[in-house]
């Protein structure tokens, strides 16, 4: 080892010369970059959400629909000349704009697109519901009246009140990454619309706009925070070094690490999701730590000018602090490479980077600062400086040796809390909650479902195994039977199939007589009136319901909302059901797709990724603490002030009511990770002081002494680090960001309060 | 008799037509030639057995077998249609009295089987999709009515080894364009027979929609005929395959067999007489 370091110190310029090339190298990888706002990306591809949601793309079109609601408080609602006027002229626009896929009815509804059947004394009538504004009180009476007799749009396209209507827009295919474009189109439009003054309030969401806004949040809040995390960083820096080169060389070695990070990311094809911008911060945070010990070390040695030379002392300090370097950068990665025990492609990424990160962080550290040192002016003299905290230190040395039962009785209780509160622990993967309770889409999304039946899809598929299936009456009455049951939830505001449209056509071929809204009677009748519609109504209204050899039928469900629990209570109820009707066995295959399952199953996966990491990162880093310290006792009291902490965290979620989500489920085994560290060097410490022969109390003074201000750096920069992600746009940066400082404190707090009541516990065994 | 003799004014008509066209050195205009596609004979009356095989874009299927019946009325027509296969819509038969220009609805009668009644259906717009298929109410008429668009005569081509008039046809107004859903039509028509065999589709929004591709042109009964027209949607993927056989052109149909009675009595071989 001594002779790869004293290369680096003899060949110094070539060594910056080649970090330098590295990270050009790098930094030309980052216009690579992407970022993924789908969230069916965040599945993994084998899992049935994701191929599911394929496969209904592919059978029945997309349902991911950008949602414009209209609502006019007035008297009346929306059923006046003005109203109705801007919805026939939005309609227009919408189908104008190169954006939409406006083929097919099902591609652009809305109150001037949709159609009524309707049966009169010798035939069928499928017209448009508007043909044109109307312009009389009694064409808007007539209007009004022909909606609510209709039913199947009442509250999905017009409220029940008339106070509402909404438009539902397909996007083209191919426009996902132009989803900000498209909203803020729509947006200008619905703005120009307002301008006029009207009591129409226009309200947009759907999926696709919540994309849009995810993917200029991200790399918005990425540039955003960079400079407050750097400033902060320049500031803790200034305070513990007071040079210029004590503040810039560490921040040099992050910025690399950085800029490695992301290129390597580029270069590797992984995109940036909303959990991965955070990366950055972490790198920033953790990386800091490696560059803050050497310096430290460099400045003690050069204090006391041990050495002659500046290189004989560059390679001591690089020598004695490889060692534990490595280890704690060990531990750390061995944490956030547990979260490969997650499914989810999002937060194995971010393990696998941040891993990657801290990797290189040392790296650099180890041959950026050396070498920089051996190129930079020596100093004649340094100054001694007490450090800053001192004086607290010192208190921190005493305290803890006179109220060890204090502060067991404060661990023990916070302990019981915590236990109490992970009881209660919830898990959402809701898109729409990732948003703060006071933005805009967010705002938009609960008007729209106050009003109508709701904006969060989900879907049925049922595969009736051959071909004309559908047509069977039983199965269109058992079409009909699900919708029912569905509908009896109140977070679902509506539920669609072609079951509904047959039994509507029935009626209208029977003198509208409502008796006869009831499936048609055989799979020959049902035929027939499919093909009477197609003369009559444009054949791809119905391409959303069924496929062409009428063997899939899809019903489509709005819902309300896409939290977790709701989704997965509703899915667990009608299991049985769907048994029931679409027997297996019979050849039938049911298969769910949409926003809100994909939500469902992403919740699973948080879960059992949760559990699974979580156990992963416990057992790897319990067996590498064993390895270092070599007894088994050690190692398992190492553990403690992380567990406990990891604890306390859940505790504190399920206490406060944060739920589980793709970005607070990192917090544990970043917790453990970052945490587990502290123990480390402050075993470490305490090992060695107590190997020189000192006594339990003294060994716990010299250990706070010595370890105990760089612990609290460290907790300084990591807590103030997360707490930037305070001021993101994204609601689970700021609960992760929260989550993570509160729990670096605890850990610091478990670390040197806990631990030397611990070791005085059991000081004759652990006595080495 | 009176038919034959029909037949053979009509032969004479079109033959001295074909055979002493205007004289060149000047250039026929769009509207011109959109005239003479309009005039050209298409028979008083016709029977035929049509196919449709309606293929998505993951290539999977939809066949209807149908056999058709046609008769003229001046610039009106009558037709019927009876549905042969698939077995679930068999019998299944459509009435329509098809009115010349736009003042007058199209009136339309469906006889569905299974319910064993005749429903009369309301009229569709001209640019509604047809029974399923990639073709409008307006792409299955013969030609669009001509008055409706700016004809523009844009050049000469080659197709498969046949001299074709490049016709542009633009809708005359917005509400035009946006009833048949069309910004602009292109049609390739034949210099020999007057017929064309491709037309390309742009939408409202200017972009490329449909290409209708009209193939194994043949002579029935002195009357050119193609065999088989595909109308494919570039925007869908989805695209319609019609192919013709059996054609009768002339057999001089009675009026009553464009009756609502026949529409229940369903389609017998006999009716040819």
């Amino acid at each position: 080892m001594k002779q790869i370091f004293n290369r680096v110190l003899t060949h110094p310029k070539s060594v910056l010369l080649l970090l330098l090339l590295a990270t050009v190298l790098a930094a030309s990888q980052m216009r690579h970059i992407y970022i993924e706002t789908d969230m069916d990306a965040m599945l993994p591809k084998h899992s049935d959400a994701y191929i599911n949601k394929q496969v209904l793309e592919e059978r029945f079109g997309s349902t991911d629909m950008l949602i414009i609601g209209v609502i006019n408080d007035e008297e009346g609602g929306i059923y006046n000349k003005r109203s109705l006027a801007l919805v026939q002229e939005l309609t227009d626009w919408l189908a104008e704009q190169p954006h939409f896929r406006t083929l097919a009815l099902n591609d652009l509804l809305s109150l001037s697109t949709i159609k009524d059947i309707r049966g009169s004394e010798n035939g069928l009538d499928v017209e448009k519901f508007m043909d044109g504004v109307p312009q009389t009180e009694a064409e808007i009476e007539h209007l009004k009246q022909r909606m609510h007799e209709f039913g199947l749009y009442e509250d999905v396209i017009v409220s029940a009140d008339g106070s509402g209507t909404i438009f539902a827009v397909r996007p083209m295919p191919d426009t996902r990454h132009q989803y900000a474009e498209v909203y803020d189109l729509v947006k200008a439009k619905v703005k120009e619309l307002e301008a006029r003054g009207g009591s129409e309030q226009f309200y947009i969401s759907g999926r696709p706009v919540i994309e849009g806004v995810f993917g200029v949040y991200m790399p918005a809040e990425m540039k955003r925070m960079q400079p407050i995390i750097m400033a902060l960083l320049l500031l803790l820096l200034y305070l513990s070094f007071r040079t210029p080169r004590g503040v810039l060389l560490p921040i040099a070695v992050v910025l690399m690490a950085e800029i490695w990070m992301l290129g390597t990311m580029a270069a590797l094809g992984a995109p940036i999701y909303t959990v991965t911008t955070m990366l950055p911060i972490l790198i920033l945070a953790i990386g800091i730590a490696d560059a803050v010990h050497f310096l430290s070390r460099e400045r003690l040695l050069a204090h006391y000018q041990a050495y002659a030379h500046r290189k004989e002392r560059l390679i001591e300090v690089m020598h004695e602090l490889w060692k534990p370097m490595l280890m704690t950068s060990v531990t750390t990665g061995a944490g956030f490479l547990s979260m490969l025990a997650s499914d989810l492609p999002p937060i194995r990424d971010f393990g696998v980077f941040a891993a990657v990160g801290i990797a290189y962080a040392l790296l650099i550290t180890m041959l950026l600062l050396p070498a920089a040192l051996m190129l930079l002016p020596e100093k004649k003299q340094h100054d001694e400086r007490r450090p800053l905290f001192s004086g607290y230190v010192e208190w921190l040395g005493r305290t803890v040796l006179r109220y060890p039962r204090r502060i067991m009785a404060f661990f023990a209780a916070l302990l019981l809390i915590s236990v109490a509160g992970i009881l209660k622990l919830d898990v959402n993967a809701s898109l729409v909650d990732q948003f703060k309770p006071g933005d805009p889409v967010r705002k938009a999304d609960r008007m729209l479902n106050r009003h109508f039946s709701g904006t969060t899809s989900l879907d049925v598929m049922i595969d009736t195994g051959r071909e004309n299936g559908l047509l069977e009456p039983v199965f269109l009455q058992h079409l009909i039977d699900l919708q029912q049951e569905l509908e009896k939830d109140p977070m679902v505001g509506d539920s669609s199939s072609i079951a509904e449209f047959l039994q509507t056509m029935n009626q209208a071929l029977h003198a509208d007589d409502p008796a006869w809204k009831r499936v048609p009677d055989s799979s020959d009748l049902a035929a027939q009136y499919l093909l009477l519609y197609s003369f009559s109504g444009a054949p791809d209204d119905f391409e959303t319901f069924m496929t062409g050899d009428y063997r899939q039928a899809h019903i489509r469900i709005n819902m309300k909302t896409d939290e977790t629990k709701v989704v997965a209570a509703l899915l667990e109820s009608l299991k049985s059901k769907t048994d029931l009707w679409f027997p297996k066995e019979k050849g039938f295959k049911v298969e769910w797709a949409g926003t809100g399952f994909t939500v469902h199953r992403l919740s699973e996966m948080i879960i059992d990724g949760q559990v699974a990491s979580l156990a992963v990162s416990i057992l790897a880093i319990f067996l590498l603490c064993w390895w270092m310290f070599g007894r088994l006792l050690i190692a398992t009291i190492a553990m403690i002030p992380v567990s406990l902490a990891v604890t306390v965290n859940y505790g504190m979620m399920g206490n406060i009511g944060i739920p589980l989500d793709i970005a607070t489920a990192l917090t544990g085994a970043m917790a453990l990770g970052i945490g587990v560290d502290f123990a480390i060097h402050y075993l470490h410490r305490y090992h060695e002081e107590s190997v020189a022969g000192r006594s339990y109390e003294e060994s716990v003074i010299n250990t706070n002494r010595s370890v105990g201000h760089a612990i609290l750096f460290n907790t300084f920069v990591v807590v103030g680090g997360f707490l930037v992600l305070l001021s993101a746009a994204l609601y689970p940066q700021m609960k992760l960001g929260a989550l993570i400082a509160a729990t670096m404190v605890i850990c610091y707090l478990a670390t040197c309060y806990l631990f030397p009541v611990l070791l005085g516990l059991g000081r004759e065994k652990i006595r080495v | 008799m009176k038919n034959m003799k029909k037949r053979t004014t009509l032969l004479i008509l079109t033959a001295a037509f074909l055979l002493a066209p205007p004289a060149y050195g000047a250039e026929p205009t769009g509207l011109d030639i959109m005239k003479r596609v309009d005039a050209r004979d298409d028979g008083d009356d016709l029977i035929q057995k049509m196919k449709q095989r309606l293929v998505d874009r993951r290539g999977s299927v939809r066949e209807r077998e149908m056999i058709s019946l046609r008769k003229d009325y001046g610039r009106d027509n009558k037709s019927i249609t009876y549905f042969l296969a698939p077995s679930n819509v068999r019998d299944t038969a459509l009435l329509t009295w098809d009115y010349d220009g736009i003042e007058k609805d199209d009136d339309q009668w469906l006889y569905l089987p299974a319910l064993k009644k005749v429903r009369r259906i309301s009229s569709s717009d001209r640019g509604d999709y047809f029974m399923g298929t990639d073709f409008t109410f307006e792409d299955i008429k013969q030609t669009p009515e001509l008055e409706d668009y700016h004809w523009k005569l844009t050049g000469s081509d080659s197709i498969d080894g046949h001299d074709v008039w490049v016709v542009e046809g633009e809708p005359r107004s917005d509400e035009l364009k946006k009833n048949l859903g069309y910004s602009s039509t292109r049609y390739y028509i034949r210099k020999d027979i007057n017929m064309y065999i491709r037309v390309d589709f742009w939408d409202r929004k200017g972009q490329e929609l449909k290409h209708l591709v009209s193939e194994e042109i043949r002579q029935i009964d002195g009357i050119w005929t193609a065999m088989k027209g595909t109308m494919t949607n570039v925007q869908t993927g989805h695209r319609t395959e019609l192919t013709f056989s059996d054609h009768h052109y002339n057999s001089g149909l009675s009026d009553r067999e464009f009756s609502e009675r026949m529409l229940k009595r369903g389609y017998r071989d006999s009716s040819q007489d």
